[in-house]
């Protein structure tokens, strides 16, 4: 965690690929002690404007999401924070009339220029579904899969065990990498879907929901492993459930219907002391 | 009246008369097709194997020594007591079940013709009994050697007869240089390029295996000198089975044991291949090599098996069973002095070629020609006809201008599946006969009409099977960073792919049959010698049985169109079993 410290020299130039974008903001401490001081900017979005044919989903959305934190999205149901988190990685795009107006910055440049690609930006930011959707393949070749797509050429075994200890699943696994992912249960199958993403060592880890299939106790686990997960990578998390939020992210941004971002600040003072009534509404259940 | 009602029963009652008609409808409809298409082909088999005359004593031996170890190897397979009881117990309802039904037409409708009790009983319980009782088998722990074998003698056999014939059909020695120079270096590259994890190996073996082919075809001519045939398949066919056999074995451990599964059979056949002929055994030259070869990899690699794990001890019973039980029955028939009957469908009838003598008459050609075709028409049509409904399904969009192009395509495809096959036949006529120049009714012409003819079929079901692959894969493996191509090879084929093959199966079973468009391509109905390259004259089995069954003598009529009917059946189930079994394999796999 030495280098969420910015503004020196050395560090602007090694990281002169993505300088020009990296903000520096000035946070205090998250919910759960992460933050301590100044962070860089891993995800920032301009006044994003999202529509499905006629119906705008997203209405002039603007945020910064720091680097190696964990970030929750919440809001009621259809109020666009799982269309917002799918336009960072452009899976919107496979929708045929998803339009996206604005700019999202990732890596110092706008996700939907022309000249990005989106399936290698989808190698750099990797996802996690609500429903657990292993491959009906073996456990080894779910996590090396990403591997495998861009034609890794280190120790694909090594890389499977460290993702598969990252995701705390190898020790339930470690006898049985050959047989199907399918065969785990729900909350396992979750965990080895953790693991695939996080194989191919992305930077962003976009998670839609991913414990609102699993039972408690999995959920749980779950919920521990993210904030290991944010030792190295930045997450971003879209949950209906407000207890969780509260536990494991760091910052919140609270959507409410119509597709508007009306708050976004530290977990803490969302939860605590929020400036809209209608979010203190939401969080203490009134409605939504 | 409504409030008495309710007050009686406490919440009235619903009818589900219309429900229950249905069933029974329904199940007394699918019943009656099976038992009158049963019936169809039991009168079939009977003919085919003149079983009407033969004599009681006769299918009492061959039931004795065959059918009741059998049966009792089903049973003995069907270790688990909820599964025996229940296969006991449809044993004897079936028996008394069907005793009344026959009785019961005997005496009301008339006498049953030309069928005799001994073979009502051999045909209509105890086939469909072993059957039953194998399906059960094959669900319990010991059953997988039952019917899991059964499949695998059958599909085997398909594999091998469809293989053994190309090899006949096509140049050994064409197939010799295209092994030499294509094959072995791509398998070589690509092994090394596996061990060694050097892609560019690997992606290398395929132009590698496509430039030997053409060097191979370039070269045939050419050169003048080559091995004797017993080298030949030595080389291309022996020696890797062998190697294969030796490859599984040592997977499975030993090396040893992998030398000496691949190594014994191998040195056996060179063996009587050289020199069983010189030494006055009776047996030799290249055919000896290679069934010897063939048979004794995988009889070793079996064997170590059962030793090696003790896994399916039993199933070595059955071919076991069946061999001891066949020769037992033909000892007692032979000793007894016992009448045989005389089989139309018998070892002449599938090596023969067609004759004016119904007793002399074989299929042989025929069936040459329609394994010929059928393998071709599945390759084609397979590969076609799953990179367009890839195509469709997963690369065109699904609005604007292009989605509408899309769905015209798609309505189009959906009513060429309609369209009667002789239509199709006058366009291979006119298309790869006339204009292409393929000849009339020669094989690859043949061949390229009935892909066509298949192919909306396969398309359609292919479309199905890549459409039932859930959404949350495809978009799993496109968050990864997956190309389409990546996604749809890695995630939606592999998944998509029994079904694509259950589709392919049952398009290809109709291929198989047709007649009308080989008549419009004019392909004869006769021919006296196997085919010998694709651009032969040719017949397929039903042209062939088409036109028996018009020749003026009963004994073409009755006994020889029933064993070319058979012969048919036969060669469809196998490999129809074949692909059940690639599907099976493929399903287990996921």
């Amino acid at each position: 965690m030495s280098n969420t410290e910015t503004g020196t020299e050395t560090e602007a130039e090694t990281e002169r690929q993505t300088s020009d974008s990296l903000i520096t903001t000035d946070v205090e401490t998250g919910s759960n002690g992460r933050a301590t001081a100044s962070e860089r900017t891993a995800v920032a979005a301009r006044d994003v404007d999202v529509y499905y044919g006629d119906e705008q989903a997203i209405d002039g959305v603007s945020m910064e999401i720091p680097e190696k934190r964990v970030v929750a999205l919440i809001g009621p149901s259809g109020c666009g924070k799982s269309t917002f988190l799918r336009c960072i990685n452009r899976m919107n795009d496979m929708i045929d009339v998803c339009r996206v107006e604005g700019d999202i910055e990732f890596g110092g440049k706008n996700v939907y220029d022309g000249d990005v690609d989106p399936v290698a930006l989808r190698r750099k930011i990797g996802m996690v579904f609500q429903e657990p959707n292993p491959f009906p393949k073996s456990i080894r070749d779910n996590v090396a899969y990403g591997l495998k797509i861009q034609k890794f050429d280190g120790d694909v075994d090594a890389r499977v065990e460290e993702s598969l200890k990252s995701a705390a699943l190898w020790d339930e696994v470690n006898d049985k990498l050959d047989s199907s992912g399918l065969d785990l249960s729900g909350g396992q199958q979750q965990r080895l879907c953790i693991a695939r993403a996080i194989a191919p060592d992305p930077e962003v880890i976009l998670m839609d929901e991913p414990t609102s299939a699993l039972d408690p106790i999995a959920a749980s686990k779950i919920e521990d492993l993210i904030d290991d997960l944010a030792e190295e990578y930045t997450v971003i998390i879209v949950t209906h459930n407000m207890q969780q939020a509260a536990r494991i992210s760091d910052r919140t941004a609270v959507f409410l219907t119509g597709g508007q971002l009306v708050e976004y600040d530290d977990t803490t003072t969302i939860f605590e002391d929020p400036e809209h009534d209608r979010v203190e509404d939401y969080i203490t259940g009134k409605f939504g | 009246m409504a409030t008495d009602n309710t007050a009686t029963t406490a919440f009235g009652e619903v009818s589900r008369v219309r429900g229950i008609v249905f069933e029974y409808l329904s199940f007394g409809a699918s019943v009656f097709g099976i038992f009158a298409l049963a019936v169809l082909l039991i009168y079939v088999t009977i003919d085919a194997f003149d079983l009407a005359n033969a004599n009681p004593l006769w299918l009492l031996t061959y039931f004795i020594t065959l059918v009741v170890p059998f049966l009792g190897f089903c049973l003995y397979s069907a270790r688990d007591p909820a599964v025996t009881r229940r296969a006991l117990v449809a044993a004897g309802g079936g028996l008394v079940a069907i005793a009344a039904v026959f009785t019961a037409i005997e005496a009301f409708v008339g006498q049953i013709p030309r069928l005799n009790w001994p073979l009502a009983y051999l045909f209509v319980v105890i086939i469909p009994l072993t059957g039953y009782l194998t399906y059960v088998g094959a669900q319990g722990r010991a059953g997988s050697v039952g019917f899991g074998l059964i499949g695998r003698l059958l599909g085997g056999t398909a594999i091998g007869l469809a293989f053994t014939v190309l090899f006949l059909v096509f140049d050994a020695r064409l197939w010799f240089l295209v092994y030499t120079l294509g094959v072995v270096p791509a398998v070589l590259a690509y092994g090394y390029g596996r061990i060694r994890s050097v892609p560019t190996a690997q992606t290398a073996a395929v132009p590698v295996a496509i430039g030997g082919l053409f060097v191979a075809v370039f070269l045939r001519p050419v050169v003048d000198t080559y091995p004797t045939t017993v080298f030949i398949y030595l080389w291309t066919l022996a020696v890797p089975v062998a190697v294969a056999g030796g490859f599984v074995v040592n997977a499975r451990g030993s090396r040893t044991a992998a030398l000496a599964a691949a190594g014994g059979p191998l040195a056996v056949a060179t063996g009587v291949g050289l020199l069983g002929q010189p030494l006055g055994l009776g047996v030799g030259g290249p055919n000896a090599l290679l069934v010897v070869a063939v048979a004794g990899v995988p009889t070793a690699v079996y064997l170590h098996r059962v030793a090696d794990v003790g896994e399916g001890v039993t199933g070595l019973g059955l071919p076991v069973l069946l061999v001891a039980g066949a020769l037992a029955g033909a000892l007692l028939v032979e000793s007894f002095g016992l009448p045989a009957p005389d089989p139309w469908l018998n070892g002449s009838f599938v090596t023969e070629a067609p004759s004016r003598n119904a007793r002399e008459a074989g299929l042989y050609p025929a069936i040459v020609g329609s394994v010929i075709i059928i393998a071709m028409v599945a390759a084609l049509s397979f590969v076609l006809g799953v990179a367009t409904s890839v195509f469709l399904e997963e690369y065109t969009a699904d609005s604007g201008i292009v989605g509408a192009l899309t769905r015209m395509v798609q309505i189009n495809i959906a009513n060429l599946a309609a369209i009667p096959s002789v239509v199709y036949g006058l366009l291979g006529l006119a298309v790869f006969a006339n204009l292409i120049g393929f000849g009339f009714g020669t094989a690859v012409t043949a061949s390229l009409t009935l892909s066509l003819l298949i192919l909306p079929i396969t398309i359609i079901s292919a479309q199905e099977a890549i459409r039932s692959v859930p959404d949350d894969l495809r978009r799993g493996s496109d968050a990864m960073g997956a190309t389409r191509w990546q996604t749809t090879k890695n995630v939606v084929l592999p998944e998509a792919f029994p079904g694509i093959l259950t589709g392919t199966i049952l398009a290809l079973g109709r291929a198989i049959g047709e007649t009308a468009p080989l008549i419009m391509i004019g392909a004869a109905t006769t021919v006296f010698s196997a085919p010998t390259s694709l651009f032969s004259r040719f017949s397929a089995m039903p042209m062939q049985i088409y036109a028996w069954a018009d020749f003026p003598q009963a004994e073409f009529r009755y006994g020889v169109v029933a064993a070319g009917v058979i012969t048919l059946l036969i060669i469809l189930i196998g490999m129809n079993g074949t692909a059940i079994l690639l599907r099976n394999r493929a399903e287990g796999e996921n």
